[in-house]
């Protein structure tokens, strides 16, 4: 029994399950580029990026080594209250039992500035050394 | 191996989370079996500062 589950964005792959479930098996390959300014070319993304073809190693589990017996004495499971404000990319909220949970997210993050955007050079420029100039004038205030 | 569960009274009071993300599985419950993965890149090359052009794959 759920008395009250608040959620504001279940996004990208996401799962909110309430009850049992057998098998989830949930996907993500998300491409996210932020630009200076606004522009967006149509094929982008059609590119085969190897973040998203590289395969990740995973476990391999022998499931005929061992046994799970499982017995619920009491069938109920009493929740009062579930916030969760956002769920995305292949994660899943899940209340109640299940058998398999199978997730996989690759996220590639790009960020394009504009060279001569007239932004403050320190920030997009790194600089070979670090000086740092106390400003005693300022501290003695 | 064999592994016995009993499943006795579950009582969950208040959970408050902010977000459940990349991969990530909150489960009140029980599982045989839980996989999950998640690659995230975002290497120095990834700022790109100069003309805005079209992404392309590189090695």
């Amino acid at each position: 029994m759920v008395q009250l589950v608040h959620n504001e964005l279940t996004s990208f792959s996401a799962v909110l399950q309430i009850g049992d479930s057998k098998e989830i098996t949930s996907r993500a390959k998300v491409l996210a580029v932020q630009r200076q300014q606004e522009l967006f070319f149509g094929n982008e993304g059609e590119g085969n990026f190897p973040l998203f073809t590289n395969p990740i190693p995973r476990l391999a589990m022998d499931t005929t080594s061992w046994q799970m017996n499982k017995l619920n004495e009491s069938p109920a499971i009493s929740v009062r209250t579930i916030r969760v404000l956002a769920i995305s990319f292949s994660s899943v909220v899940h209340i109640g039992s299940t058998s398999t949970i199978d997730t996989e997210a690759r996220v590639k993050h790009t960020r394009q500035l504009a060279a001569n955007s007239g932004a403050k050079p320190a920030l997009i420029a790194p600089q070979s050394s670090i000086r740092i100039i106390k400003d005693e004038s300022s501290c003695l205030q | 191996m064999n592994f016995t569960v009993i499943n006795r009274d579950l009582q969950v009071g208040d959970v408050h989370i902010i977000a459940v993300t990349s991969s990530a599985v909150f489960l009140i419950g029980d599982a045989d079996m839980i996989n999950v993965a998640s690659a995230f890149d975002t290497p120095p090359e990834a700022l790109i500062i100069g003309p805005l052009v079209p992404l392309t794959p590189r090695g």
